[in-house]
């Protein structure tokens, strides 16, 4: 072992006796910061089990300030400290700060504003070209249960199974089937049947949407099956002359309901395009740009569905009259027609 | 045999959280720093998803139980009652189903229970803020991922036809998803632009290095003598914080070896194990710390020494 020289000996070594207090750089800089990042530490606990409710204004306005002391403090003690508790800790502490300061509270209280004037409308707009297609899908589907049944009534079979019909079924008579139409056998307003149809109504939004995930195929024939039930219904109701009875109760909650379903099959077609067509962007950020883009639209989906579950459990119960029930019906198709193409647009500044 | 060793070595900084053989995703935060999440690991996630699912498939169960051992016939004589209690476990169903997940994520843990236990949360991929949005695509998926084909795989193997195999093979090319990428992320991940990762908490412990009560000691150590990198440092602090006397006893053994120390000719002056580790470690973090300000670091000892 050769003496070494001088200068390259540790710090440690070849300091002078008499100094002090006698500290590496990298305690010198824990000790003035440490305090800052146990108050940080402690003000995330009690965030975390309490919320933000009980912090004054003085510690609410410091809370960022902590957040990015410890920020600056963890590139730092990567590049001068090798005290590895500590660089593991303020990792740890900086990113427990992170996802809280980012995470998605604040986002709930600003969110309703900001998602009904500006991010659903706008979400909704942009699949233009995929809601086409669903609506395609859904009125093609229409007339071809309805065609099929027209030129062969035991399809009606085949598309409406005896367990779904509930007495829709071809043998029924006029009367019978009117009673179907009628206010319902109980008259309570929100039946457990009525609830049941929008959590089964939603369900299936989220699968035809879930599905667009295989290139969109499933989707497609889902939108086209559920069609085809409906027009075989349709031409059942028309040919004991019921149609434009039949067409009023299917109208009042429908024009929601089936809007709702074409915009989730359009969420749907979008993704599986984006899948199969990522434009310029990678694949990657093809997925994540459509899968957030549709994931604002289908939440205003469920939306829809539950305001369409209440018009066909309070309203359709309540309303029995085919004009009036046509006119909500209208209306409300209007109503989601104007939301959709007004609300949210920009002023046209940097055109 | 060193070459590769010292291929798979990292310096400190680059093992996250100071847990060697895991990888991290590194999130650029909107003020700019680079900030490393230890990806959850795919048998993390499973436990996650199972503990969910458990409750998921218990809750309906435990509240059937309630029912039938609950007075059930008043409930039953009064229709509105009934009504109501009809109402309530459909919509029990269709949140066990659909909203379970979707609620606990968009919560400020962002994390539904299982994910909690195993320390688990969602980011966002892109270092913004998790929306709503993307909790609910990343969920949805679920829906292709796990329950249809489910579904599809129990119906074909009762009714023994091919669809049952086909789609028990797709849930599993799904299902095993994670295992073929870096950061675990699943299907939904990607459609979402989120991540799962793992979140241990640590705790601010003393610093080891002191100087001062070193130098009473009178322990010193020529610089040829901090013959080790940050690798063995990091090494060593663990061992002065578990504080195992035999290891102890190990490690300053093999590192008096490694450096020719020489003991003290008067036995009431050789140190204790302890002390002289404590003595190494601060003389060797002195070091290594003053060349690192200069940007000299060196990873482990079979990196060429520091001058």
């Amino acid at each position: 072992m050769a003496d070494p020289d001088p200068a390259s000996q540790s710090p440690a070594s070849r300091t002078p006796q008499s100094k002090p207090a006698l500290q590496l750089k990298s305690q010198k800089f824990r000790e003035a910061r440490e305090g800052d990042w146990r108050a940080l530490n402690g003000a995330l606990d009690r965030a975390e089990r309490q919320g933000l409710g009980g912090f004054s204004i003085d510690e609410l306005l410091n809370l960022p300030v902590l957040y990015r002391q410890a920020m600056s403090s963890l590139s730092m003690a990567m590049a001068i400290s090798l005290d590895r508790n500590m660089v593991v800790y303020l990792q740890s502490l900086s990113a427990r700060a992170y996802v809280y300061i980012y995470g998605p509270h604040s986002r709930l209280k600003d969110v309703p504003a900001d998602f009904f004037g500006k991010a659903w409308p706008q979400s909704v707009r942009r699949l233009t070209t995929e809601l086409w297609l669903a609506f395609a899908a859904l009125m093609a589907g229409i007339l071809i249960g309805w065609l099929l049944c027209a030129g062969d009534s035991s399809w009606y079979d085949v598309f409406v199974p005896a367990s779904q019909a509930d007495g829709r079924d071809l043998s029924a008579s006029a009367q019978s089937l009117r009673e179907t139409l009628g206010s319902g056998p109980k008259d309570t307003a929100l039946s457990p049947f009525a609830v049941f149809l929008m959590t089964h109504n939603t369900q299936v939004s989220i699968m035809c949407f879930a599905l667009g995930a295989i290139f969109g195929l499933p989707t497609l024939m889902l939108l086209i099956q559920n069609g085809i039930s409906l027009g075989a219904m349709l031409w059942l109701f028309a040919r004991k002359g019921l149609g434009f009875e039949f067409g009023a109760w299917l109208t009042i909650h429908g024009t929601t309901e089936l809007f709702a379903i074409i915009i989730a099959g359009a969420c749907g077609f979008h993704i599986g395009r984006r899948l199969m067509f990522p434009g310029e962007a990678t694949r990657m950020a093809s997925l994540s740009q459509a899968g957030r883009l549709t994931g604002t639209v289908m939440i205003g989906v469920a939306l829809m569905l539950t305001v369409a579950g209440c018009l066909e459990g309070i309203g359709r119960q309540t309303i029995t009259d085919s004009l009036v029930r046509i006119a909500v019906g209208a209306v409300m198709l209007v109503l989601w027609l104007a939301y959709f193409l007004m609300v949210g647009r920009k002023a046209k500044t940097d055109g | 045999m060193a070459e590769t060793h010292k291929a798979r070595r990292d310096l400190m900084s680059d093992a996250p959280y100071g847990e060697y053989g895991r990888t991290a995703t590194e999130i650029v935060t909107p003020e700019g720093v680079v900030l490393p999440f230890i990806n959850a690991s795919f048998g993390e996630r499973l436990g996650a998803l199972i503990i969910d699912l458990i409750i998921v498939v218990l809750a309906p169960i435990v509240i059937f139980i309630a029912w039938v051992i609950l007075p059930g016939d008043q409930m039953n004589s009064d229709t509105t009652a009934s009504a109501i209690f009809q109402i309530a476990i459909i919509a029990l169903m269709f949140f066990l189903r659909s909203g379970y997940f979707m609620f606990f994520e968009m919560g400020p843990k962002a994390a539904t229970p299982g994910k909690r236990l195993m320390k688990l949360r969602v980011i966002a991929h892109d270092g913004g803020r998790l929306t709503p949005a993307a909790v609910f695509t990343r969920n949805a998926m679920r829906e292709v991922e796990l329950y249809l084909p489910l579904t599809l795989a129990g119906a074909g193997m009762a009714a023994q036809n091919s669809l049952g195999w086909l789609a028990l093979i797709w849930a599993l090319g799904v299902l095993l998803l994670p295992l073929f990428n870096r950061q675990h992320a699943r299907l939904g991940d990607y459609f979402a632009g989120t991540r799962v990762v793992h979140m241990p908490r640590a705790k601010l412990s003393y610093d080891l290095a002191d100087l001062d009560s070193d130098r009473r000691l009178g322990l010193t150590f020529t610089a040829a003598q901090l013959a080790y990198g940050e690798m063995e440092l990091g090494v060593l602090e663990q061992v002065l914080r578990e504080r195992k006397v035999p290891v102890m006893k190990a490690v300053a053994d093999k590192i008096k070896a490694r450096i020719g120390w020489q003991e003290p000719k008067n036995p009431a002056d050789v140190p204790r194990d302890e002390d002289f580790l404590r003595a190494y470690y601060s003389a060797l973090r002195a070091h290594l710390e003053a060349r690192m300000l200069l940007g000299r670091r060196r990873k482990d000892k079979h990196d060429p020494a520091l001058s």
